[in-house]
């Protein structure tokens, strides 16, 4: 007999595991022909964020048949050949996810399927089209009842119809729930819509938890400004906060009070990520951010974003052209033993003085279990923070590591310690080394990563896994893994799972 | 529930649970300590775990105590755990037991509150449907098909776009 989880006693459960097949678009279309509780379950989950889908966007064609007889008419008006009929279900009022951007892409798609005579079409007339769609879509959804979960109002290039805007005002579900909100000012999309949009989230909604401003600061606008600060101010608990500005818009990089504006959302804050923006006074306001921990700064002037800090951060990410490691090493001694998690990832330019780095890590930060370092050279120094300083040392990811010679890959292998389960090397030059690396490694690896699997590194790789016992995954580059040759292919799988390197990779 | 405080119990201290069918386990306070609902039924003479029997609740002990030293996830982690699909070895063979068995453990986890055994069984259930066939998944989870043959064609029409993958 079926278990009574699947049997419609514990919807709950079924949720649970339908959630872990998000995306998954084939294996929910067949959940859902199962029966129909598995079809009541799994359509809502099928249809939550189909914009995302990766082949042809018919679904779209099985929202219309919740519009007027006019809308459905002004389709055949268009030229477009869609067959509208009933549906068992109003499929609009499940979308949880929607990525505007995306919504634009798949309705020109669409339309291209759809259109009985493309080549009449004017490339004005295509346009009108494709925002006639777009505004039948936006305000189908808006009026079916959905709530959004996540909205992604990045790189659309159409208008946003004021109709859209009016409904939006009447069905305040559509945002009410929303969790995570990104969004960006272009001159297509305009100071305008941005403005409106944002004073219908300062009114509805207050449950965002993740919020992404993209190249927010090019246009300055008193409104838009005071409407953005209002949706921050009336979010109930910010959890993350992103920022992304353009190293090319240098001339416009003040704040306006937006970062100000975190000040409200103090007790929640833990994560805050800084991309290509100018230090301001305003990021003072981190201070007074009592549950931050993770902070990520991608192409900024670090060294006075970390000055001013004094919370007991957990995670720190640096990525810049070149890491100056006597701006880091005092707050590496302030973070001393909240720190468990790094990520130095510099360019051409690499990491300067790392000797003192590796001193710092040393010194203040025992607990750090998750390290990933790019640029550095092969050193005594660098091997003993591995292999004895460094105690409780999980995930390892080296990247563009100088090439060592064989002598000293025998020693990193020797020495990287007894609690590392993750080892990541695919941008590791020392590919043709890897047979070396694990004939001598002792390390309890649970996933490894490399850059490809070759008939040299296979017969130690297997001779590993026999060894060691505790490889479960390796990963390589996604191309290589797609082209690794069957025999190859076969033989190790008998002893250790391959994967896509992204789908075991490891995040800071 | 997953409670988020920190194991105060010592590493000695042992408490004592009964399952609804009278087998007492002596475990490690601090497994007790992560989870809520497993302290509740501490050490009291008639109080046992309703709604889990031995069996079951060895196992979900079992687990327990294998994660004992595991960091505790923030509530607001659901989706980035679901976006990885991958089950350690440990876990993987320790949920490949019958489905019987599986369907109880998800169940115990789920009335227990341990968050993360119960959104690896749920996981592991998922995994065991993914790429199938609707006939497939009917006969893996011994499933009557109940849809009318209208219904069920009118069902595939509407929703065959997701068939293209």
């Amino acid at each position: 007999m079926a278990s009574k989880m699947f049997m419609g006693d514990m919807p709950e459960l079924m949720e649970n595991i339908f959630n872990n097949l998000n995306n998954e678009f084939y294996t929910l279309y067949s959940c859902a022909l199962v029966s129909r509780h598995w079809c009541k379950m799994s359509i809502p989950i099928l249809w939550k964020d189909p914009f995302s889908f990766k082949q042809n966007p018919l679904f779209i064609s099985k929202y219309f048949s919740s519009l007027g007889e006019d809308e459905k008419f002004s389709l055949k008006e268009y030229g477009l050949n869609v067959e509208i009929s009933k549906t068992l279900f109003a499929y609009a009022k499940f979308l949880k996810v929607f990525h505007i951007s995306d919504l634009e892409t798949k309705v020109a798609k669409w339309i291209n399927l759809q259109l009985v005579d493309a080549d009449s079409k004017s490339d004005s007339d295509y346009v009108q089209l494709v925002q006639h769609i777009i505004d039948l879509l936006f305000k189908l959804f808006v009026e079916s009842g959905a709530s959004l979960h996540k909205l992604d109002l990045l790189y659309f290039y159409h208008e946003i119809n004021p109709e859209i805007f009016n409904s939006l005002e009447q069905n305040v579900q559509f945002f009410s729930r929303l969790q995570n909100l990104s969004l960006n000012i272009t001159p297509y999309f305009g100071i305008e819509t941005t403005t409106t949009f944002l004073k219908i989230f300062g009114k509805n909604t207050t449950k965002i938890s993740n919020l992404e401003l993209h190249r927010c600061f090019q246009f300055y606008d008193p409104q838009l400004f005071h409407a953005l600060i209002k949706v921050i101010k009336s979010q109930e608990q910010l959890r993350k906060f992103r920022l992304s500005h353009s190293i090319e818009d240098k001339s416009s990089m003040e704040f306006h009070g937006i970062i100000s504006a975190l000040e409200s959302q103090k007790d929640s804050l833990q994560e805050i990520v800084i991309e290509k923006c100018d230090y301001s006074a305003e990021f003072e306001i981190m201070k007074n951010c009592k549950q931050l921990e993770i902070f990520r700064i991608w192409n900024c002037d670090y060294s006075k974003l970390l000055k001013m800090l004094n919370n007991k951060i957990n995670t720190l990410e640096i990525v810049d052209s070149q890491i100056n490691t006597l701006t880091i090493v005092q707050s590496l001694e302030k973070f001393g033993i909240s720190l468990q998690r790094l990520k130095l990832e510099s360019g051409n330019e690499g990491i300067r003085d790392e000797f003192l780095l590796f001193e710092a890590l040393k010194s203040f930060c025992p607990n750090i279990t998750y390290l990933s370092i790019s640029k550095i050279k092969f050193s005594i120094q660098f091997l003993d923070l591995i292999g004895k300083n460094l105690q409780n040392l999980q995930f390892l990811t080296l990247c563009y590591v100088d090439w060592p010679d064989n002598e000293q890959v025998m020693q990193f292998a020797k020495k990287l310690p007894l609690t590392l389960q993750y080892l990541n090397l695919r941008n590791f030059l020392l590919s043709s080394k890897i047979d070396i690396l694990l004939n001598h490694c002792n390390a309890p690896l649970k996933k490894l990563l490399i850059h490809h699997l070759g008939r040299a590194n296979t017969k130690a790789l297997i001779e590993f896994c026999i060894r060691i016992k505790t490889l479960n995954y390796v990963g390589v580059y996604r191309e290589k893994y797609l082209k690794l040759e069957d025999n190859i292919r076969k033989e190790v799988e008998e002893y250790v799972k391959l994967a896509p390197y992204e789908h075991i990779i490891v995040n800071c | 529930m997953d409670n988020g405080t920190s194991n105060s119990a010592s590493e000695n201290e042992t408490i004592t649970l009964k399952s609804c069918d009278g087998i007492e386990f002596h475990i490690d306070a601090r497994i007790a300590n992560r989870y809520t609902l497993l302290n509740n039924w501490n050490g009291g003479e008639s109080a046992c775990i309703p709604n889990v029997n031995g069996k079951v609740l060895e196992k979900v002990l079992e687990w327990c105590e294998h994660h004992i030293n595991d960091p505790q996830l923030n509530c607001g982690d659901d989706d980035s755990r679901r976006r990885n699909t991958i089950i350690e070895e440990w876990d993987e063979n320790f949920l490949s037991c019958d489905q019987d068995m599986l369907f109880e453990i998800i169940l115990a986890a789920n009335y227990l509150e341990i968050k993360p055994l119960l959104d690896l069984g749920c996981k592991t259930v998922a995994n065991m449907m993914k790429s199938k066939s609707p006939e497939e998944i009917r006969s893996a989870f011994n499933i009557d098909n109940d849809y009318t043959p209208e219904e069920e064609e009118q069902f595939r029409k509407e929703n065959e776009w997701a068939e293209d993958y």
